[in-house]
């Protein structure tokens, strides 16, 4: 008996005119399989399929065979499924339940009725094997995407599934959460659990998946492992001019949510061609520093600059921008309101969205939406701009058009803020690297590109 | 102090403020209720937000009868007839009776506030009997996305703000208005996919912290029913009159008996304080 078993599986969203799932056929069985595709494939509808959220939450129209872990998914409720299917979703932010650290981590716990002595033991284990047990008595709200994400996942272990379903699991991790998040889907995988993962990033998990598929067209097809990346390294070599003009500047800044500074005295400064990296561990305080250049944050203490101009600034959460009923529409928005000359239609085909330009940006998946509100941002020749993990949930080439995007923005003068985890991006377009840590910046070396 | 007991008292003291048309122990109650407030030593914003909101809502209600209620013998204004609805004499009685009609109305609110500002939601849930353990976690699910709702419409003003975005017309509101509401659907959305995905409603629910329950809550508990149960008897009996101010107003009468009934709220701060 498979794991997965899906054969001729078709599925079409309530009121949608297409179907997403058509005709697929999937056996899995043991181990780590990785799921890749661009973005907007269906690679989040077949993992909701996995778990039952699909047909039973979502509706739809579901043909086909799908059975998981030998129970047939349209007869099962999700809850019942979830006795053994454990699942983390993309928005880590959306799915706390309980607003401290601890009583989150055993929410499935109490709905399984497992004893309390049991509870705690498990939830000590998950949060340990996350890297997350020096959070167990912080609020929820206090913690960092990352951190979020992190609690999710623990979360889910805590109730020790045979199938675990993680949607774009790195998206938004530092690199000490990716290796504790590999390392805890080593001892699952090890100790029996299957995993599927959705992911973009196919460096962190190229050594350890058993099985690659691509999603396209509705199916699934079987692909050999992508070539293996070569670590980003420092690019001591990379010239970079220095910048003619100051586009921003922190004297002395010490900034933080209400009271408490996250960043302490730190100087720094940004000039017009550089793109500035942002990186550090997930709670470092980078959206802090994006913020308090953005003027959003008034600082705790010290000065902030800037060079007169518009300031783009893209959040974390795509979904805080868009409002208007086209994609199209909300680019449009941003010329009218910053009085700036020019259309749509070249920046949208730049990041891609041509084809998506006049649908509604809520309907499109992560990595369509992150590229919408982008596009959002990024009209109006901004002089500076501010982007917080502008690549979560995006495929390779969406990143490449993002890359090429700040990129022109730099040349012809302005000046970007990056704060990212992810290296292939800092190798892309830093022209310098900030580490943020204990509240301070250290500079670092950018990264030499490398090839795919 | 735990969360049940904490919900018994509140429960007393909104039966007495209820059931009573008589300032003095509504006043008591308030008295009482305010006094647990500021005993537990939470003066934060949430605190302040209340007592705004209790004021408006009093004076609300006391300018709303004042100018409705044109009862009364001792005029204070006349306000011309030809004004719908306000037009006509507004009385030192209706003045009186909105004030204690505001009085009523923050004594109420007041004997509930320590179960939203002292406890927190995840608290509430808990203290629910296992038959509604399921509702329970529904509900303290929601009350956990009010605080996200109001720091993504901050997030969501500030992000259109970087668009050019100024709050100048009412027009303008919807940039910001229209994000908040759907990201609240689509945040409650999520939510509820992740409890399902997390098992919800599989199975009796057990809970990781179990609420320590003391010989003091179990004072209080007993005290508050005692109070509530006194004082509805007191005023089913006529033991406790009411009070109408109306057609000229009066000097409350007083029981001592239920006095003392409202005055046993005050228990559970005596403790604290100790």
């Amino acid at each position: 008996m498979g794991t997965l078993s899906f054969a001729g599986l078709h599925y079409t969203y309530p009121d949608a005119a297409t179907c997403v799932l058509d005709a697929l056929d999937l056996e899995v069985d043991a181990g780590l399989v990785v799921l890749t595709g661009a973005s907007g494939s269906g690679k989040s509808t077949l993992l909701r399929v996995c778990n039952g959220l699909i047909p039973h939450f979502h509706g739809g129209v579901i043909g086909g065979s799908a059975r998981v872990l030998g129970r047939e998914v349209v007869r099962t409720p999700t809850r019942e499924l979830a006795r053994d299917v454990g699942f983390v979703f993309q928005d880590p932010e959306l799915q706390a339940v309980y607003p401290s650290v601890e009583r989150d981590a055993a929410f499935g716990l109490e709905n399984l009725g497992i004893a309390r002595t049991e509870m705690l033991r498990r939830v000590d284990d998950a949060l340990a094997t996350c890297g997350i047990a020096h959070l167990r008595q912080r609020a929820v709200t206090s913690l960092s995407g990352g951190e979020r994400q992190r609690l999710a996942l623990a979360g889910v272990l805590a109730m020790r599934p045979r199938l675990l379903v993680l949607d774009e699991p790195f998206s938004q991790l530092d690199p000490e959460g990716s290796r504790a998040l590999l390392a805890a889907l080593d001892a699952a995988v090890r100790g029996g659990t299957t995993a599927l993962v959705a992911e973009h990033r196919h460096h962190l998990v190229i050594e350890r998946a058993g099985r690659w598929l691509l999603m396209a067209g509705g199916r699934v097809v079987e692909i050999s492992p992508p070539a293996p990346v070569e670590p980003a390294s420092p690019a001591s070599d990379r010239s970079t001019p220095p910048p003619s003009e100051l586009s921003w500047q922190l004297h002395r800044v010490s900034a933080g949510h209400g009271r408490v500074p996250v960043l302490h005295d730190l100087d720094l400064c940004g000039g017009s061609g550089e793109v500035v990296a942002l990186t550090g561990a997930n709670g470092s305080g980078k959206t802090t520093l994006l913020r308090t250049i953005a003027g959003l944050l008034p600082p705790l203490s010290g000065r902030v600059e800037r060079r007169p101009g518009r300031i783009a600034y893209l959040p974390q959460n795509p979904s805080a921008l868009l409002h208007r009923a086209t994609v199209r529409a909300e680019v449009a928005w941003t010329l009218r309101r910053t009085h700036a000359a020019g259309g749509a239609g070249a920046l949208l085909d730049e990041l891609g969205l041509g084809a998506v330009a006049d649908r509604d940006p809520r309907d499109l998946s992560t990595g369509q939406r992150q590229r919408a509100a982008l596009a959002a941002v990024l009209a109006g020749n901004p002089s500076l701009v501010l982007l917080d993990e502008p690549t979560r949930g995006m495929d390779a080439a969406a990143r490449a058009s993002l890359a090429s995007a700040i990129a022109r923005i730099a040349q012809r003068g302005g000046s970007a803020v990056v704060a990212t985890h992810d290296q292939r991006l800092v190798a892309a377009v830093a022209t310098r690297v900030v580490e943020l840590r204990e509240g301070a910046a250290r500079e670092q070396l950018p990264l030499m590109a490398v090839s795919r | 102090m735990s969360t049940r007991a904490l919900a018994a008292w509140s429960a007393s003291g909104l039966v007495i403020a209820l059931s009573t048309s008589n300032p003095v122990y509504r006043g008591v109650v308030l008295l009482c209720a305010l006094n647990l407030l500021l005993a537990r030593g939470r003066r934060g914003p949430g605190l302040r937000l209340l007592l705004i909101g209790i004021g408006i809502a009093a004076a609300t209600a006391t300018a709303v009868t004042l100018l409705l209620s044109h009862s009364g013998s001792h005029v204070l204004v006349r306000l011309p007839s030809a004004i719908p609805a306000i037009g006509g004499p507004l009385t030192l009685e209706a003045l009186v009776f909105g004030l204690a009609t505001g009085l009523g109305i923050a004594a109420a609110m007041l004997a509930v506030a320590p179960l939203t500002l002292v406890s927190q939601p995840h608290e509430l849930v808990d203290a629910l009997p296992p038959v509604l353990a399921r509702t329970g976690a529904a509900l303290g699910a929601a009350l956990n996305l009010i605080p996200g709702t109001v720091r993504s419409a901050a997030e969501i003003r500030d992000a259109q703000r970087m668009r050019g975005w100024h709050a100048r017309r009412v027009v303008d509101w919807p940039a910001v208005a229209v994000p908040v509401v759907l990201t609240a659907i689509e945040g409650s959305l999520t939510l509820a996919e992740a409890m399902e995905s997390r098992a919800y409603g599989a199975a009796a629910r057990t809970h990781l912290s179990i609420e320590r329950w003391t010989p003091t809550d179990t004072l209080i508990s007993v005290t508050s029913a005692l109070a509530a149960a006194g004082f509805l008897t007191l005023t089913l009996t006529g033991g406790a009159p009411g009070w109408f101010p109306f057609p000229v107003v009066t000097v409350p009468a007083v029981s001592v008996p239920a006095v003392l009934c409202c005055a046993l709220l005050v228990l559970p701060s005596l403790w604290m304080r100790r």
